[in-house]
Parts: structure tokens; C-alpha cells; sequence
């Protein structure tokens, strides 16, 4: 048997919601789909290509895309929009100097026809770090409140350090997803 | 395989009748014990098979790359096949779900690497990406010009604005208040900045519930002392300055650096734009360098009293030995990059004791 054969019998699962995680190297995001996930985040290498990783969340299943940030591979990126139900857009709040940058490659990312339907989450990450602005405060700088108004979107505080805050933020993208696809049910 | 599968085949082959009967207890309970383990493995093995079986773990390059290529030639031919049958106006309807699929096909090569990311090669990685990018170009090229025109969405029109303007509106929505709240930020995270031929030391000596970033910017010709546990180090545009710091719990991230020495210890280190730099490093994962020439690498030596307490406290005691295992985003071959290399063993630094140096001689 070939292996598209193989392929076409894996079915689309029910329930399943695909998330893309991205945001500038070094702001958080395999760390936090780590943690999230309960697994061990002290040895962590920037992300070479991206990592894929299927956590049960709730009753259901979110297959979770972790794509690089580094600069080099920032235009492979659009080669993960088809399909994708939740955006999660890291941001490292202590890294105030980037913070143009990061707008700048949201706003990009914002344009993607394929992405236009996507619920999008944004994580103000390293809130441990003494310093790092407040989730207020990147709203702000990320001038998240002038978006298309037709985007469903949400700031959260969060530290993949201690974990805080990454189930809240979590929560209210599954819930956004689930009431504009699984409505019916 | 299959034969193995039951408990009963695997006791009748132990001669269980010849032991004492505490021995037997025992060695029933240890059956019992490897019989469930095989239980679940194979519970396991068939929930992983149904789940991914497009994407086996191969655990070799090459029993990957022929998958790989194989895959690679389904996707190539089946995009043909769809050009082809383009031709024949009967066939129009079928052509929507044939190219849906061969974007499902492309989807499972992404997860094909992904999966096996872990034990492949950085070149095979990257080369892997570049070919599954190159199939996806050719199917959005036949996507476009074999597919009617797909009608825009009511939100594509109302985002259709001229993006000159967009980022004008963007300016100007700003409100002068929150430029400065956010400047204010950027002055008040703590820092040496700007500064030319000095000496500047700084000792952190907090709890660790407060500790916090640093950033080093703007500076020529300076020596840099930190002594002390940081959780994010920021380092930016040096020229001719030594930096000597203790350890960095979370990440370093330096940009602009040229002909400096820098002797840092992190979990993680990332190098942007910097040329003809010595790092002397202890760091967990592979540190990386993008967009570097003539930077070198070599093991931390740093001293100060209290310094190995700090390093293991921080995750750093342990020699990783990954200060020689750099990764180059900017050098897709498998061959050495010539970006980077090792300092030679008679250019290297001794220990740098720095357990005098203190504060107060700031600005000398
Ligand atoms: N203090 C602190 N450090 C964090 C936090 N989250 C991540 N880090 C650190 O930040 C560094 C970068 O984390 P990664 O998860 O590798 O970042 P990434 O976004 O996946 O980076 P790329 O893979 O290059 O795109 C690591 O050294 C982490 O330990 C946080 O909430 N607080
Ligand atoms: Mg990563």
C-alpha cells in the first residue's frame, strides 16, 4: 500500500482544531506548548523547522503547530496557514527593543487571506521577568485594538516559566473556536 | 509477532513446575507484570500506527529520505495527473477535490518531517523544508491556474486598503500618550547604555522572585562586569567591549556585535548580525548564529566568588559541551559552516578571576 493510500484513510478526527503558533525567536512558544503538555522545559533548542504536538484539551484534540521564529525561517511560515482554526501570536514582553519588529510581522501575518478566519490569541509571555510590559501595554504597542473588526481576538498575561495564566489563555481560544465550528452540537 | 501476543504462550515457555512456591509466586507476578507491559506497548504501538501512520518514526536518515522521496514524486506525479485531466472539460468537477487532496498529501509530508525532526540532521531538515515548499508552490500555481477564481471574501474586500495608508492610520490612532508610557518602558528597563570607554559593573544580588532582565546597549570600547543570577540578558550593537557575566537563567539574545569578547552562561543563546567575536559560553541547548561571520566559540571560564552555587542553582553546572555545537540558520549544508569555528587551544583564555572587581569603580 503507498503511502497516499495510507494518507486518505486518515480522516479528519472529530473534534480536532488546528493552532498555529508563531511570533519573533525567542518569545516562548515551544516553551509554553511544552508546558502546557506537562513536559520537561529545561533543555529547549530554538526551533530548527517546527514541532507538532496533538494535546487533549477539554474533549478535544488540538493539534498544535510550533513553527521557528528565527528571521531565516519566518518566510516558511505561510507553508503552515491552510486550515488553521486558532492563531496564537507569542509575544516576549521583556524584549521592548523588538517590539516593532513584532508588530510589523503580526500586522503581515494579519493580511493572510487563509488566516482571515482564524481566532487569534495573544500571549503576553515572560511576565515573570521584572519588567516586561503588561498585557495592557502590548495591546497597545501591538495596536491590537485597531485590528479588523471582524477578528475574534484576545490578549493574556502569561509566563511559560510558572505556567501562569497559559490555561486561561488556552481556554478562551478553544471556547472562541468551538462556538463558530462546532456550533451545532 | 502476532504469536507473542497472549500471556498463556509466553508462560508455558518457562518451566515454572520445578521452582519452590515462593519463587513461583514471584515469577508468576513478574509475567504477569511483562505481559501487561507488552499489553499496553502493543495497545500503544496501535493507537500510534491509526493516529500517525503517515509518518512513521524511521529513526534513520536514510530509511527517511527514500519516504521522503518517494512522497515527494506521489505529490509531483498526482499534481501532473491533475494538469492533465485540466485538459479534458468532463472532468472539471472531479479536478476541486483531486487538488484538495494533493494538498492533504503535502500537509502529511510537513508532519512526515516534523515527526522525524528529532533524529534528523539540521541539513536534512532544512533541505526537507525546502522541498516541501517547492511543492507547494507548484500546487498553488495549478491551484490558480486550473481552479475558476475563487470569489473574495466580504472580509478580503474591507482589508483591500491601500497598505500606505493602513500604516498612516496605524501612526496616527497612536495617541501621543502611549508612545510615551511606552518609552518610558524602554528608559526604565534596567540597562548600560551608550557609553564609550568605561568600566561598568554591575552586581545582581536579589531574591529570585525578583529577578529580572538587563540590557547592554550601544556600547564601544567597554568592559562589562555582571556578576550575579539574571533571567533574560539583552545584548545589543557592541563594538570592541568584553562583557563578563554570570549566569542567565532563561535566554540571551545578542544582535550587532563586532570584534568583541563576550563570556556568558545560559540555557539558551541566540546571535544575530555579529562578526569577528570571541564567546566564551556554557549553555544548554545549541547556541545559534544567523547572519554571523568570523565569531568563535569556545567553554566559559569565569570566577567569582559564589559563581558555581549560581550555576547550578541556575541549571548550568553541568559541562554540556554545547558551546561546539553551533547552529548556522544562515548555512543550509551539512558541511561545516564557515561562518563559525572553535578558538584554537593556544588563543585560549585562562580563567578570568573576577572576584575583585566591585561596583563602586564604575566610570573610571
Ligand atoms: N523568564 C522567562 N523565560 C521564558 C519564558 N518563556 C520562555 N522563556 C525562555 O525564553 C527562551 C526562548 O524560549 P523558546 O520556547 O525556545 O522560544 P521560541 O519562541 O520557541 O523560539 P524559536 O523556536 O526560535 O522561534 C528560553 O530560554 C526559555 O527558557 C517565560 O515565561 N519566562
Ligand atoms: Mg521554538
Amino acid at each position: 500500500m503507498g503511502l497516499l493510500s495510507i494518507i486518505r484513510k486518515i480522516k479528519k478526527k472529530e473534534k480536532e482544531m488546528r493552532i498555529l503558533m508563531v511570533g519573533l525567536d525567542n518569545s516562548g512558544k515551544t516553551t509554553i506548548v511544552l508546558k502546557i503538555n506537562g513536559e520537561d522545559t529545561s533543555v529547549i533548542s530554538p526551533t530548527l523547522g517546527f514541532n507538532i504536538k496533538t494535546i487533549k484539551y477539554q474533549k478535544y484534540s488540538l493539534n498544535i503547530w510550533d513553527v521557528g521564529g528565527q528571521k531565516t525561517i519566518r518566510s516558511y511560515w505561510r507553508n503552515y496557514f491552510e486550515q488553521t482554526d486558532g492563531l496564537v501570536w507569542v509575544v516576549d514582553s521583556s524584549d521592548v527593543r523588538r517590539l516593532d519588529d513584532c508588530r510589523l510581522e503580526l500586522e503581515n501575518l494579519l493580511k493572510e487571506e487563509r488566516l482571515a478566519g482564524a481566532s487569534l490569541l495573544v500571549f503576553a509571555n515572560k511576565q515573570d521577568i521584572q519588567g516586561a510590559l503588561k498585557p495592557e501595554d502590548i495591546v497597545k504597542v501591538l495596536n491590537l485594538d485597531s485590528m479588523d473588526k471582524t477578528r475574534h481576538w484576545q490578549i493574556a498575561g502569561c509566563s511559560a516559566y510558572t505556567g501562569e495564566g497559559l490555561l486561561e489563555g488556552f481556554d478562551w481560544l478553544v471556547q472562541d473556536i468551538a462556538s463558530r465550528i462546532y456550533v451545532l452540537d | 509477532m502476532e504469536g507473542e501476543d497472549g500471556s498463556e504462550s509466553q508462560q508455558s515457555r518457562h518451566p515454572a513446575g520445578t521452582l519452590d512456591p515462593a519463587t513461583q509466586k514471584r515469577h508468576a507476578a513478574m509475567i504477569d507484570r511483562l505481559a501487561n507491559l507488552h499489553q499496553s506497548r502493543l495497545q500503544q504501538s496501535a493507537a500510534r500506527s491509526a493516529s500517525s501512520a503517515a509518518s512513521p518514526a524511521f529513526e534513520s536518515v536514510a530509511a527517511f529520505l527514500t519516504r521522503f522521496d518517494e512522497s515527494g514524486r506521489a505529490v509531483e506525479a498526482e499534481i501532473k495527473r491533475c494538469r492533465d485531466l485540466s485538459v479534458d472539460p468532463a472532468s472539471a468537477p472531479s479536478l476541486k477535490p483531486e487538488l484538495e487532496k494533493v494538498a492533504a498529501s503535502i500537509a502529511d509530508l510537513d508532519r512526515l518531517v516534523a515527526e522525524n525532526s528529532y533524529f534528523l540532521p539540521t541539513y536534512e531538515v532544512r533541505s526537507s523544508l525546502k522541498a516541501i515548499s517547492v511543492l507547494k508552490e507548484a500546487l498553488d500555481a495549478a491551484n490558480s491556474e486550473l481552479l475558476p477564481r475563487k470569489k473574495f471574501s466580504f472580509r478580503n474586500k474591507t482589508s483591500k486598503k491601500d497598505p500606505i495608508c493602513l500604516v498612516k492610520e496605524i501612526e496616527e490612532e497612536k495617541g501621543p500618550s502611549s508612545d510615551k508610557r511606552v518609552l518610558a518602558a524602554v528608559r526604565d528597563s534596567p540597562g548600560f547604555r551608550n557609553k564609550e570607554g568605561s568600566i561598568l559593573i554591575k552586581h545582581f544580588r536579589v531574591s529570585e522572585e525578583e529577578e529580572g532582565d538587563f540590557t547592554l546597549s550601544g556600547l564601544n570600547c567597554c568592559e562589562i562586569y555582571l556578576k550575579g543570577r539574571l533571567r533574560a540578558l539583552f545584548i545589543h550593537r557592541l563594538t570592541n567591549c568584553r562583557v563578563y557575566a554570570g549566569p542567565v537563567l532563561g535566554s540571551i539574545l545578542i544582535e550587532e556585535v563586532n570584534d568583541c569578547l563576550l563570556m556568558l552562561a545560559s540555557h539558551q543563546i541566540r546571535i544575530h548580525h555579529a562578526t569577528a567575536t570571541d564567546f566564551y559560553l556554557q549553555v544548554r541547548s545549541r547556541p545559534i548564529i544567523e547572519d554571523c561571520s568570523a565569531v568563535r566559540f569556545a567553554p566559559y571560564r569565569l570566577f567569582y566568588e559564589g559563581i558555581d552555587t549560581e550555576l547550578r542553582d541556575c541549571g548550568l553546572g553541568e559541562e554540556t559541551r554545547n558551546w561546539a555545537n553551533v547552529d548556522d540558520f544562515k548555512w543550509l549544508r551539512a558541511v561545516q559552516s564557515p561562518n563559525w569555528s572553535l578558538i584554537p587551544d593556544e588563543e585560549l583564555l585562562g580563567t578570568v578571576n573576577v572576584s575583585d572587581v566591585k561596583e563602586q569603580c564604575e566610570d573610571k
